[in-house]
């Protein structure tokens, strides 16, 4: 057929099914029909047998549309209709009823899989020999809450397509039809409805009936479309787990996903379905019962809701993957990322951002930012505001360059999260170089300019705004690292979204990080309450110095584990030459010895970011020996054995988490109360880049660490404890799962 | 502060496993529990008079001719009505008797469960919807009554009877070879089922 050419375009690639062929064959004859453009327009009224000759005597002699079909019942509850779409049959071919139901206003019919209650139509053909019905095609289902249980089906009229395969060597000159249909309606109350259909179709040359192809053509624009993903049904023991392998481009702007299991065993279909897009793909995650009927049937479809508003319903043909264990891990255990609506996200953001503030990494810097607003009374009001805004601006400015750089490398396939950039040895030592010059410039050395140097002298307000801006720089660099509560989940969801999507939430977080400060700028009532200008600043500015180095110290300690001890002293030796040349620009003004100036700042800033000694370390697990390094088959064999298995997730360079496992995890106590319960420890290092452990914040919709997650007894199904963790919240969780 | 998200699974009666225990008393007043009939194999069914598909089983003898099998092997048939007041097939102690004997019920319990507490327990979700509970206790079987979803009588000739096909598993002392299946028919009437 010349028609094959546009179905094959549409299906190129992959498997067809059965189903899928009738679908083309239906295409083709759509487009074949078309061609016949002096169709004559008749619809066969079939109750009463007809014979061929007559119908084409008929059809050519009735100038009229004569509306009709295979016949329409009204019963107690609903109405039906069988159409046919074609006034004619042919042998070899195929032609396709649809039976119509339209329940009561308020009333439901149901999907092929009706979910926990009700019951899906049943057709019983009577058909002559070399006629066969297929599987009815169903359009895409609608979700119907029913109390605690859940129903599939349709509250609106829906039309489910039937095939009639005729073989090549039926001789009938008619088709006869005997159809008796069982379909159930239910509002809350369920009436069985119950109808049968005696037709014929004439048998001669296939002809469409143009009556009827507005009919059939919105029959199949309600049908999902063909599968065109390949696809994954991992069942565990109490959830199950899709995936489907599409790209996030294909799928971009997606707000929502449903899938409705066409088999049983799949989903509990009243539990609420967890999605998320990976770089692998999307996935959905159900609560299946433990212990109740094995899925076998991994086809189903599969709902997408676009930010547009739009709707997309794919057949999906997944391939079921038992999984015997309870594992758990990346890409294994069922996530339980929630989809965050846009605006919470935004939410999130804001307050996270906040919050940022009073998390131990940004400390020193904000102190600093805290002591040129306590200098600033010196200044205008709009002095003060522009110095808001310029800090506003520095946070901002940062957080779009580390979320630009971000995604570029992700896009490259690395897996990557928030906080990536520590994960560089480079950054790491040039941020230690940083630090220290900030803080030899605040201990009196020399001077840069921080904002905070020249603090009472009437400091120029343009330079004033470039400290303020460079506070900012900073407060950014050192806070990346860092999440806060509620940051957590926004991050998580913004690096599965498009790239506006992502800006739009760091640009949120940015400003919540800054709002603090820019509110202050705007309070006049503050500025009066700022004490007088005096030699206490010089002593002040000075002190401000210590944090900075300690903060340089915690930066080298990185630097150490990542990179190793002949690079910490390389480093060392770098960062003594930076200094010693920045002394020497100080001291000498003559054009020879700034030339050596430059030489040995610019070879101390090369020889840490090469790194010619690097030599990156294993993630070996230090001081208590009971812990283990986390993998996804560690946990998984832990989970198998029964036992009760703490996972927790940190970075040398995570402040909040080096400040959580000091206060809450390793005191006495809590490992008194861990090896009381039996709870074995796995500890996720990513103080350098590590694929598995990505995968598994992301699993959890974490973009960074810390994540601490509590399996009970064996469960693949994690709890989540805060960012921020007490001994009494480590006690708590236990409690509750013991 | 935190926000965590997690699924509660729902727990329910696990084909195999140990049957969730209650006790309850009858429309008779008897009181009665599944620990205390250990020994005896046990039936649950779900019911609700005016569901059609009940109406069916019952109407068309099938039902009746399952309890006889079934008690005349030695198992406890009771039947349990979980619709809350006001809610479809939701019956007094003495409609519940009166609707035993007009139907020839050879149920040996009959029990009302208007808050849904025992459904819930099961995971009743539909009426009729089946179990058995083994003489040790375990779960072996639950799910439909039969094979073919119709609320139609002429659906039986052609059904398996997927109660009487596991009890004759569980009397030939072999496993049930399908000891879950879906169940179908009427949503069980509880009362957070609104409308």
């Amino acid at each position: 057929m010349p028609f094959n050419i546009y179905v094959i375009c549409k299906v190129a690639g992959f498997h067809i099914g059965q189903r899928q062929d009738w679908q083309m064959q239906l295409i083709n004859i759509n487009a074949f029909s078309w061609g016949y453009g002096v169709a004559i327009a008749r619809k066969w009224f079939t109750q009463v047998a007809m014979k061929a000759f007559a119908v084409v005597s008929f059809m050519l002699a009735a100038p009229f549309v004569v509306a009709a079909d295979l016949g329409k019942v009204d019963v107690s509850h609903s109405s039906a209709t069988l159409h046919s779409e074609y006034m004619t049959a042919e042998v070899g071919e195929t032609v396709w009823l649809g039976l119509e139901l339209t329940p009561r206003a308020g009333w439901h019919s149901y999907w092929k899989n009706y979910g926990d209650s009700g019951a899906a139509p049943l057709f019983y053909w009577t058909l002559p020999d070399g006629v066969v019905a297929g599987e009815a095609l169903y359009p895409t289902p609608h979700r119907m809450p029913i109390g605690p249980l859940m129903n599939y089906g349709y509250e609106e009229p829906s039309i489910l397509l039937v095939p009639l395969v005729i073989a090549n060597t039926y001789k009938g000159s008619s088709i006869p039809i005997a159809l008796d249909v069982e379909w159930l309606v239910c509002e809350i109350e369920c009436v069985p409805q119950d109808d049968t259909w005696n037709a014929e179709i004439p048998v001669s040359q296939l002809q469409i009936d143009p009556t009827a192809s507005s009919i059939f053509r919105t029959a199949r624009t309600a049908l999902p479309e063909m599968a065109i993903w390949s696809a994954d049904l991992n069942i565990y023991p109490a959830q199950s787990r899709l995936k489907i392998h599409v790209s996030e481009s294909e799928i971009a702007g997606v707000t929502a996903a449903y899938f409705y299991p066409e088999g049983e065993g799949v989903a509990e279909y009243a539990a609420e379905q967890q999605w998320s897009i990976t770089s692998e793909g999307l996935f959905v995650d159900m609560l299946r019962l433990e212990g109740g009927i094995e899925a076998e049937n991994g086809n189903g479809v599969l709902v997408l809701t676009f930010d547009d508003g739009t709707e997309r319903a794919i057949e999906v043909e997944a391939v079921i993957v038992q999984e015997v264990a309870a594992a758990a891990g990346s890409g294994a255990a069922p996530s339980v990322q929630a989809a965050l609506p846009l605006w919470q996200a935004i939410v999130f953001a804001l307050l996270g951002g906040m919050v940022l503030n009073l998390m131990p990494c940004v400390f020193p810097v904000l102190s600093l930012k805290a002591f040129s607003f306590i200098a600033a009374n010196s200044k205008t009001a709009s002095g003060r505001k522009q110095e808001g805004w310029a800090y506003t601006a520095g946070i901002w400015l940062s957080f779009m360059i580390i979320v630009a750089t971000l995604l570029v490398i992700k896009s490259g396939g690395a897996a990557i999260g928030w906080g990536f950039q520590l994960q560089e040895p480079a950054f790491v030592g040039s941020l230690v170089l940083l630090m220290l010059l900030v803080a030899l410039s605040l201990s009196g050395m020399f001077n840069i300019t921080v904002g905070v140097e020249g603090a009472g002298q009437g400091l120029a307000s343009k330079d004033g705004n470039k400290g303020a801006f460079f506070q900012g720089v900073l407060a950014a660099l050192v806070a990346t690292p860092c999440t806060a509560p509620l940051m957590a989940p926004a991050i998580g969801y913004a690096l599965t979204q498009p790239a506006p999507v992502v800006f739009l939430i760091f640009s949120v977080l940015a400003f919540g990080l800054a709002l603090p400060f820019l509110a202050l700028s705007y309070s006049p009532a503050l500025a009066k309450m700022m004490p007088r200008p005096g030699p206490w600043m010089e002593k002040l500015k000075e002190a401000l110095a210590f944090p900075m180095y300690l903060t340089a110290a915690w930066l080298l300690y990185v630097f150490n584990l990542q990179a190793g001890a002949t690079a910490t002293l390389a480093i060392l030796v770098a960062l003594i030459a930076a200094v010693f040349g920045v002394w020497i620009w100080q001291s000498f003004s003559g054009r020879v010895s700034r030339g050596i100036a430059v030489v040995f700042m610019v070879g101390a800033v090369a020889g840490i970011i090469y790194q010619p000694f690097s030599a990156p370390l294993g993630t070996a697990v230090q001081g208590n020996t009971d812990i283990q390094p986390y993998s996804e088959a560690k946990l998984a064999e832990l989970l198998a054995e029964d036992e009760t298995v703490f996972a927790y997730f940190t970075a040398e360079w995570c402040i909040t988490c080096k400040v959580n496992e000091q206060v809450a995890l390793f005191t006495d106590d809590t490992q008194a109360l861990f090896a009381e319960n039996n709870i074995r420890m796995l500890k996720g290092d990513w103080t350098n880049r590590n694929e598995e452990i990505a995968n598994l914040l992301a699993d959890y919709g974490r973009a960074g660490v810390p994540l601490y997650l509590l399996f009970p007894k064996g469960q693949s199904e994690a709890i989540i404890l805060p960012e921020i963790l007490t001994p009494g919240i480590i006690a708590g969780a236990i409690k509750d799962i013991s | 502060m935190s926000v965590a998200f997690s699924l509660a699974s729902q727990s329910a009666a696990v084909s195999g496993e140990q049957a969730p225990d209650f006790t309850v008393t009858t429309i008779t007043g008897e009181q009665i529990s599944l620990s205390a009939l250990r020994g005896r194999a046990v039936v649950l069914e779900w019911t609700n008079h005016q569901c059609p598909y009940v109406r069916m089983h019952y109407g068309s003898g099938n039902m009746q001719k399952t309890q006889r099998t079934l008690t005349e092997g030695g198992a406890v048939w009771i039947s349990i009505i979980s619709s809350a007041p006001g809610k479809q097939g939701y019956v007094s102690p003495a409609e519940a008797q009166q609707l035993a004997t007009v139907r020839g019920s050879y149920a040996d319990y009959v029990v009302l469960d208007p808050e849904g507490i025992i459904g819930k327990l099961y995971a009743a979700k539909t009426t009729p919807h089946m179990f058995i509970v083994a003489e040790n206790g375990a779960l072996n079987y639950q799910g439909a009554i039969d094979d073919i979803p119709s609320a139609s009588r002429r659906s039986l000739k052609d059904a398996t009877n997927l109660v009487l096909a596991a009890w004759s598993d569980m009397k030939a002392g072999k496993p049930v070879r399908r000891p879950i299946t879906k169940a179908y028919g009427c949503t069980v009437k509880y009362s957070d089922v609104s409308g």
